[in-house]
């Protein structure tokens, strides 16, 4: 067996191949016009394209991106007569309150295209106006005639009903649509009409893309099973991710939450917060022995409920522009000089961003950055910060370690959000950092919140990857039950879990999964009856207890006496892969000096330091480096402030403690 | 001498203790309007009972509650591990529904709190003539149970007497417990965020960068007001009624603006009516800033400061502050409403390229309550309904969307008809009712609800007369219209009215579209 991980970024596609044996790593420049251009390429560089036991899993920006530039399919949406709309009126808010400008994105589809059909089903799943079979031809002709790509059907209470959307999916095919057909009741089986038909959308809306690519690539790769990462963090086939495409619309960020969990696994270590700081954001994760979903996702401003990974994002990264407001505050992004100007101290750009603060603190030498294979023009950098430093009456390096402490704040409220306001406390977790900027900001961090312990992860540029050769086959399903727990039983909802077990079960041997490998996990959302917002609680024989519990745990309060409710029964099914085994790095002494690239100086907390710099991929497991020190890789940069000691383990993860 | 970085990690800082108090309130709550539609405000305060940050929550008590925390250091001296409950609009409230909740936070080792944090939430229920307590009233007595500023916990000890009294004076009281109890978790969020606060930066400096939140706030404010052109700019418009009579009601307004300073003065508004559309002085505050915090073009901490360069001028009497006993229920959230239209009215003659034609200019509320025989139980619903928003200088008004006072959610179809007697039978955008324009406004909604007991129904709404306004030639938008349908006979309603629908009948709201911007040309 040869399992290939391809993780497609904005600039590079990167691969792990692993044939239980040994590792290997292979870096492409990416295609965006074509994604699979780079993945054959990188494939057949690898010499690895047409081997007979190879196995691809892929992380696709496929869906994202037609999401986020609106280029998706031609989708006509069918509803119940009189609820047209209910796509176009969402949530009826508006997402800012005191813009008088305010703008909200179009429904991917528009009015002429969103057709009703005469029915009603009711909450009990009982029908109260039969399906008008002539009208939803007519209906179904009219779709047709549109020429669409694709269609997605939502009838209200299909959750509990889905008979009629069934009757609708057979009209339609009988009238020659063409496309896939997304039905409410496949796509996502829970109430709330808008948030399930927002769902639904989207998946109608990316499933011609993704259908588009992944027969193209499929086509190249022959008979080589291929399998796509999910946005919950475990992975499905190619089949399955053409039709069921809105799984993968977090499908990077996930892979890169698994990649990080199975590195600090690797360390000893399963309860962590992952910290991703790119250029224009910083997105956070949390894991408990496994990573976080949610289902109550927004994806480029449409309601996206299937679980997916919980992330957090913010808008500071290393190209955040710092400025002085009107007000006299300093601000830190959300504007972004991204990589285009990028910031001033890559050459083009011409206002300050926070990687130009942490040149200025020779926080990022120009010697080192990258491997010294990017000029950095530092001077400039200084310059630009020196003029905003007379307009704060400063001094430059004050107005640097300043921009750097403000965008912290901003990542550090990420921090909270994913921890604290979810009932945990940060400091029961290692941080792991990961993104390019990151290993710069997060001792900063950690000190800010407490936490003891940091991990910084080998081959951070390749953790995605990373996720997708350790990623599960997992395909998650729920289903809508409403039921007053005192009128219900254990015994009672295990029979309601059998349909999803039965449909759990089919599909995953339809993947190709062996019986024996496969896991079956529920859980219930459940709340106080009268709440709006669920819990998410294992199956257990106590399961009420547990909810109350853990409503104690995540609101400070809870009351045994309230009477409780499940909304929605779930299921996890999970195909588990051999994970590989990682490369030991050689063991070395306590003593770092052979990786040590000199000194320079450092500024931190008010004063210039001579400091102690490293070379990342020379450090031998057992060496130790106290901080005030920086670490340089290929990728990344780290700086080790001097309430920390770095240690090297043996797969290379540099764990930090706080001395 | 403030630090800039300081100010801007202080300004993160007290937001996100009032949002993190508006999350816990917000998933722990049980009335509909708190939970799914988020009608709740979470502010953290000085010492003094200043503001120092409020949440992005809803606009109506942005001006409001500040008032409430005066309140309750007026009446009462607050100690370590008490919490004050309010919701008397004549002392610190706004109308009945909204229960506010002040708890003072201590530094360990002080006698005198350092901060309040306050939220208000809207109650689906608090008793008064009939369910959902948004009745047709003549006197506030008649609108529920009030609540003066009164300790509901006292040294960590909640008082099962004002905790009993109130329950027993609405008619969902297991619901309203459980809000309540989501309410004080609320505080606590706040609370603990605040001490940690303290604890990391130290008392003076925390307390220092208070102080330094409203100076910015002011700054921002001020350099606002100093770009509109200096003059004196009035406007005034009508409400339809008050829902007792027929008579018109005048809002007026005339906005002096001089250097970086603001006066808004009411003066010549129609005096106070019968029917329950009167505002007390805390709404009208609330209008005035909403409308200058829009101005200020800049996203800025919602506190004191915002309000210091601006005077707000409403004689007593009037539908703009009224007196004791009025009927105060609609002023929250239809005069709030019609004052921000005039407000608006008037700055887009100082400055026409910045400000847009009249929205909606309705939160279109109706309760139904009754008893639902699927349960045999009371039950009380309450929804507001969006419309169309105004046209702007530069692009059309939004449609089906609520605007300006107010940005509560909808209640899922899915989620009414499991919770009550009703069956929705229509929910959709009412094409055609934004104003024609350069720019259109934008269109309202339909919402048709068919009942499936006999139950009490009350309509709140305004602009079903008087049509909202264009501007520069735009025209305006469609008025709304309320409908009684039995047996397929279609009855025209008032804007305001409560009625006995019978089992079978159908309620069907259409709302009002934005006025346009610009001539059709």
């Amino acid at each position: 067996m040869l399992v290939v991980g391809i993780d497609i970024g904005g600039t590079f596609t990167d691969f792990i191949t692993f044939d239980g044996k040994e590792m290997r790593t292979h870096k492409v420049l990416s295609t965006p016009s074509n994604q699979s251009m780079a993945v054959l390429q990188g494939l057949r560089e690898l010499g690895v394209l047409g081997e007979p036991d190879l196995e691809i899993v892929h992380g696709s920006t496929v869906a994202t991106n037609a999401l986020l530039e609106r280029k998706g399919g031609k989708v006509a949406l069918i509803t119940t007569q009189g609820f047209e709309d209910v796509l176009e009126i969402g949530r009826q808010n508006r997402p800012s309150l005191y813009d008088l400008n305010v703008q909200r994105l179009p429904p991917l589809v528009p009015s002429e295209r969103r057709l009703g059909v005469p029915e009603r089903t009711i909450y009990t799943g009982e029908v109260i106006q039969p399906l008008d079979e002539a009208a939803a031809r007519r209906v179904a002709r009219q779709v047709k005639d549109l020429g669409v790509d694709s269609l997605a059907i939502c009838l209200l209470f299909s959750y509990a009903n889905p008979s009629h959307e069934q009757r609708l999916v057979e009209l339609c095919k009988e009238a020659g649509i063409k496309g896939f057909i997304s039905a409410s009741h496949q796509i996502l089986p829970e109430y709330r009409e808008y948030e399930r038909t927002s769902t639904t959308v989207v998946n109608a809306y990316v499933v011609p893309v993704m259908d588009r690519y992944l027969s193209r690539l499929s086509a190249e790769l022959g008979a080589t099973p291929l399998r796509i990462m999910q946005s919950n963090g475990g992975a499905i086939s190619a089949e399955t991710a053409k039709t069921e495409s809105i799984r993968t619309v977090l499908s990077g960020p996930a892979g890169g939450v698994v990649g990080a969990l199975f590195l600090a696994r690797l360390s000893g270590y399963d309860h962590i917060i992952s910290f991703d700081m790119g250029g224009t954001s910083t997105d956070v994760s949390l894991c408990e022995g496994g990573i976080n979903t949610t289902t109550e996702s927004v994806v480029a401003g449409n309601a996206v409920r299937v679980p997916m990974i919980e992330l957090h994002t913010v808008g500071a990264g290393g190209g955040s522009i710092a400025r002085l407001d009107e007000g006299g505050a300093l601000r830190v992004g959300p504007e972004s000089a991204g990589a285009d100007p990028g910031p001033i101290c890559y050459g083009k750009g011409t206002e300050i961003a926070v990687t130009d603060a942490n040149v200025v603190l020779g926080r990022i030498s120009p010697d080192h950055f990258l491997g010294g294979r990017m000029k950095l023009h530092d001077e400039a950098a200084r310059r630009a910060v020196d003029e905003l430093a007379r307009a704060m009456r400063m001094s430059r390096e004050a107005v640097a370690e300043g921009i750097v402490r403000v965008a912290n704040a901003t990542m550090q409220r990420a921090i909270q959000v994913m921890s604290v306001e979810r009932g945990h406390d940060p400091r029961d977790f290692a941080l792991l950092s990961f993104g390019g900027a990151g290993g710069l900001h997060c001792c900063e961090l950690a000190e800010n919140l407490s936490i003891p312990r940091l991990i910084i992860p080998n081959h951070a540029g390749l953790l995605s990857a990373f996720g997708m050769i350790t990623s599960d086959v997992v395909k998650d399903y729920s289903q809508t039950v409403l039921i007053n727990t005192a009128a219900t039983s254990q015994a009672d909802l295990a029979k309601l879990f059998e349909p999803l077990d039965q449909r759990g079960l089919d599909e995953m041997l339809a993947e190709g999964l062996p019986r024996q490998r496969l896991r079956f996990a529920r859980s219930l959302d459940m709340r106080y009856i009268g709440q709006s917002f669920e819990i998410s609680v294992p199956w257990m024989d106590d399961y009420i207890a547990e909810f109350h519990r853990l409503h104690g745990v995540r609101y400070g309060y809870s009351n045994p006496k309230r009477p409780t409710e499940i909304v929605n029964l779930r299921l996890r099914t999970s195909g588990e892969v051999t994970p590989p085994e990682f490369p030991r790095l050689p063991a070395g002494s306590a003593d770092p000096g052979a990786a040590r690239l000199g000194a320079s100086p450092v500024y931190y907390r008010g004063a210039w330091h001579d400091t102690p710099l490293y070379e990342r991929e020379r450090l031998q497991a057992g060496n130790t480096i106290d901080g005030l020190a920086v670490v340089y890789e290929k990728t990344a940069t780290t700086l080790i402030t001097p309430g920390f000691q770095g240690v090297v383990d043996e797969v290379g993860n540099i764990i930090l403690t706080r001395k | 001498m403030y630090d800039p970085i300081r100010l801007e990690i202080f300004k993160n800082l007290f937001v996100a203790a009032a949002e993190e108090m508006g999350v816990t309130l917000g998933r722990t709550s049980f009335s509909p309007n708190i939970k799914e539609r988020r009608d709740y405000s979470c502010a953290v305060f000085d010492g003094r009972g200043d503001m120092v940050a409020q949440a992005a929550h809803i606009p109506v008590h942005l001006g409001s509650q500040p008032l409430s925390v005066l309140s309750v250091i007026e009446h009462l001296a607050l100690e370590r591990g008490d919490v004050a409950i309010l919701n008397d609009p004549f002392r610190g409230g706004t109308h009945l529904p909204d229960i506010t909740l002040v708890s003072p936070v201590f530094v360990p080792g002080d006698d005198k709190p350092m901060f309040f944090v306050a939220n208000r939430a809207h109650h689906a229920d608090v008793g008064g003539m009939t369910a959902g307590s948004l009745p047709m009233a003549t006197e506030i007595y008649q609108e529920g149970i009030i609540i003066p500023p009164v300790k509901i916990v006292e040294k960590g000890r909640l008082s099962e007497g004002i905790m009993n009294l109130i329950l027993a004076n609405v008619r969902t009281p297991q619901e309203r417990e459980g809000d309540l109890s989501a309410q004080m978790a609320a505080n606590n969020t706040g609370e603990r965020r605040l001490l940690e606060i303290v604890e990391r930066n130290g008392k003076e400096v925390t307390a220092q960068y208070m102080k330094e939140l409203q100076n910015y706030a002011e700054r921002m404010t001020r350099e606002a007001i100093r770009q509109l052109p200096d003059g004196v700019y009035e406007f005034e418009d009508y409400m339809d009624n008050d829902g007792i009579t027929d008579e018109p009601i005048r809002i007026k307004v005339a906005i002096t603006i001089k250097g970086d300073e603001a006066v808004i003065d009411f003066t010549g508004s129609q005096p106070q009516v019968a029917g329950g559309v009167n505002a007390v002085y805390a709404v009208t505050l609330s209008a005035a800033f909403y409308v200058f915090r829009c101005s200020v073009g800049y996203d800025i901490p919602s506190n004191s400061g915002c309000m210091a360069p601006i005077k707000v001028i409403a004689p007593e009497g009037t539908v703009v502050n009224a007196r004791p006993p009025a009927a105060v229920v609609g002023g929250n959230v239809e005069t709030s409403q019609r004052m921000v239209d005039v407000l608006l009215g008037a700055m887009a003659k100082a400055a026409p390229e910045k400000y847009p034609a009249a929205s909606c200019g309705s939160m279109n509320n109706i309760t139904i309550g009754g008893i639902d025989p699927r349960s045999g139980k009371p039950f009380a619903y309450y929804e507001t309904i969006a419309g169309g928003m105004g046209a702007r200088p530069t692009s059309n008004g939004l449609d089906g969307v609520h605007t300006h006072m107010t940005n509560t959610l909808n209640t899922p179809v899915e989620a009414i008809e499991v919770a009550y007697p009703f069956r929705v039978t229509c929910y959709a955008l009412r094409r055609g009712s934004g104003g024609k324009g350069k720019f259109r406004g934008g269109d309202g909604v339909i919402r048709e609800l068919e009942l499936r007991c006999d139950a009490q129904v009350t309509i709140l709404s305004e602009r079903r007369k008087f049509a909202p306004y264009g501007v520069l030639g735009g025209e305006s938008g469609k008025p709304g219209e309320n409908l009684h349908i039995r047996n397929g006979e279609r009855r025209v309603l008032p804007s305001k009215i409560n009625f006995v629908a019978k089992v079978g009948d159908s309620v069907s709201i259409a709302t009002p579209g934005g006025g346009g911007y610009g001539s059709p040309g």
